[in-house]
């Protein structure tokens, strides 16, 4: 599982550092999901470095972390840098969403005046074909319709997200978001129920999502 | 359909199992409906409702319960109020629902709805909480128990609900079993999307017939070689035969120099086409109705008036 990351244009982090008045920055890249994505890493890190510095931003420390997301692997790996973080005008981070805000909780109690910006828009939770070919295929709906749909996700395959499909917009079995081109994610269930034997489960009438749920910021807490 | 009550012309005429002919009307993005309602006054004589469109092809056009409302109390028309899920979530349908009845409006298509990104606002958020057999199963369930989530409605909606089919959707056995759902959510009647293949229609309503939903064929007339061209190219996945398109050519090219001549000549091709057409569907007892979509061509009604009634 990746969290999948695209870099936003360069001009966009430029006029949010210039937003926020920065001189200083430390970097922090991601060396797992975003080193994947080649929006971060070692190289990335290397790459925004050289760049901020050309337009005359002075880097105080780079910290290429395995797991930014992680709060006690930030905790450490930001304490061994305290003194460059406390001479920064801000964080620039090479990661996910997940990634900032990570930074921005560890940060929250000694450097609560520092922004956390960042270079990269989150895109999915990602499935890999191979490095630059990455697909949405789970949504994280909390609510998992898997085990009835023939192990393909209408939520996410499908552009709607109907619970009962295909719909009207589905011809020869692709989909009319993206005029065509991409496969029905209904007719990709009916074609996998139908290979293993299980249309009874393509006939079952659906109801739709309950999303009483939905409204708080979601968490898992089990100890 | 498990309710006796009928709300509507339409709800009564489906419970007596008269043939039924019903319109279409599609609004446009203005919110003067001066247009819509005189299209709906000339077919007001020869159909028993007619569909107001919402904003199809994601093409924001004004609120359809809003111009149901208008046709039915300016042209004394019926209107099949079609509601498509993409733009408004349950709790807001459910409001809507009410505010139909609240306006007479007693009969409803339930869709999909085209994608906003298909359209002119492609930025909007599409919704889709509902889809259109839960959309139907949610119409059922405030006007057969007059609740909704277990909560009473003071004064429910009276509406009959329908539902879309596709008979030219391949692979045709996952439309078919998508339909059983739509039945099993309520469905009281179906109207088709276009059709012009008659094997295929055949196939396709012989398999929904277990299901017990009365079907309305969805028919398009076509006014003109530049409409028949037109639906030919940009509706996905529906094609006009090209015999067809070759005999409106001729048409077109034949009798440019007199009007008259050449509207005559398109009204009387379409009954031949959708004669023979209507007329093997009924042998086959495979109909209970035309629902035709052609619209700004509110002329061609008397000659369909005509077809039902020369093959009842």
């Amino acid at each position: 599982m990746v969290v999948i990351t695209t870099k936003k244009p360069d001009e966009e982090v430029f006029e949010a550092l210039e937003n926020y008045n920065i001189k200083k920055l430390t970097l922090v890249s991601c060396a797992t999901c975003a080193a994947l994505c080649q929006t971060g890493g070692t190289e990335g890190a290397k790459e925004w470095k050289d760049k901020l510095e050309g337009k005359g931003y002075e880097i105080e420390a780079v910290v290429v972390s395995e797991d930014v997301c992680d709060n006690r692997v930030m905790k450490k790996d930001l304490r061994k840098v305290d003194d460059e973080v406390k001479s920064s005008d801000a964080i620039l981070t090479l990661s996910c969403g997940l990634g900032v805000q990570s930074i921005v909780e560890v940060l929250a109690n000694k450097y609560p005046e520092k922004p956390v910006l960042v270079t990269n828009n989150t895109e999915f939770i990602g499935m890999t074909e191979r490095i630059g070919r990455f697909y949405k295929r789970c949504q994280a709906c909390g609510d998992c319709l898997l085990n009835y749909t023939g192990g393909v996700c209408p939520i996410a395959t499908c552009a709607k997200g109907l619970m009962n499909g295909p719909c009207g917009g589905m011809v020869d079995g692709k989909c009319e978001v993206g005029n065509y081109e991409r496969d029905c994610g209904w007719i990709l269930i009916f074609n996998r129920l139908k290979a293993i034997g299980r249309l009874d489960l393509f006939t079952k009438l659906r109801d739709a999502r309950d999303w009483s749920d939905s409204g708080h910021q979601q968490e898992v807490i089990f100890r | 359909m498990e309710s006796n009550h009928a709300y509507s012309k339409l709800g009564e005429a489906l419970a007596k199992g008269d043939f039924i002919l019903t319109g279409e009307l599609e609004p446009e993005k203005t919110c003067d409906l001066s247009h819509l309602v005189h299209e709906a006054k000339e077919m007001a004589p020869y159909v028993i409702a007619a569909n107001v469109t919402d904003s199809p092809l994601g093409i924001v056009t004004i609120n359809s319960l809003a111009a149901s409302y208008i046709v039915q109390r300016d042209a004394g028309l019926e209107a099949i109020w079609q509601m498509t899920v993409r733009d408004v979530n349950k709790l807001g349908i459910a409001g809507m629902l009410m505010g139909a009845q609240a306006l007479g409006i007693h009969n409803i298509l339930s869709l999909t709805g085209d994608h906003p990104n298909m359209g002119d606002m492609p930025e909007s958020k599409p919704v889709f909480d509902l889809d259109s057999a839960t959309l139907v199963k949610l119409v059922r369930e405030m006007v057969d128990t007059g609740k909704i989530n277990g909560h009473e409605i003071e004064a429910p909606p009276k509406i009959h609900v329908g539902a879309a089919a596709n008979p030219n959707a391949e692979p045709m056995e996952a439309e078919v079993l998508k339909i059983g759902r739509k039945a099993e959510a309520g469905a009281e009647f179906i109207q088709t999307q276009v059709v012009y293949d008659l094997d295929r229609t055949i196939e396709f309503l012989t398999a929904i017939r277990k299901y017990n939903v009365p079907v309305l064929l969805g028919i398009f007339p076509m006014k003109s070689y530049g409409i028949a061209k037109g639906f030919d190219t940009f509706v996905p996945g529906v094609s006009v035969p090209k015999d067809i398109l070759a005999k409106w050519k001729g048409i077109k090219t034949d009798l440019k120099t007199d009007k008259k001549l050449q509207k005559e000549a398109y009204d009387q091709a379409n009954y031949e086409f959708f004669k023979p057409f209507i007329t093997e569907l009924r042998k086959k007892k495979l109909l209970d109705g035309i629902h035709c979509m052609a619209v700004h061509y509110p002329r061609i009604f008397p000659k369909l008036e005509e077809v039902i009634k020369s093959t009842n």
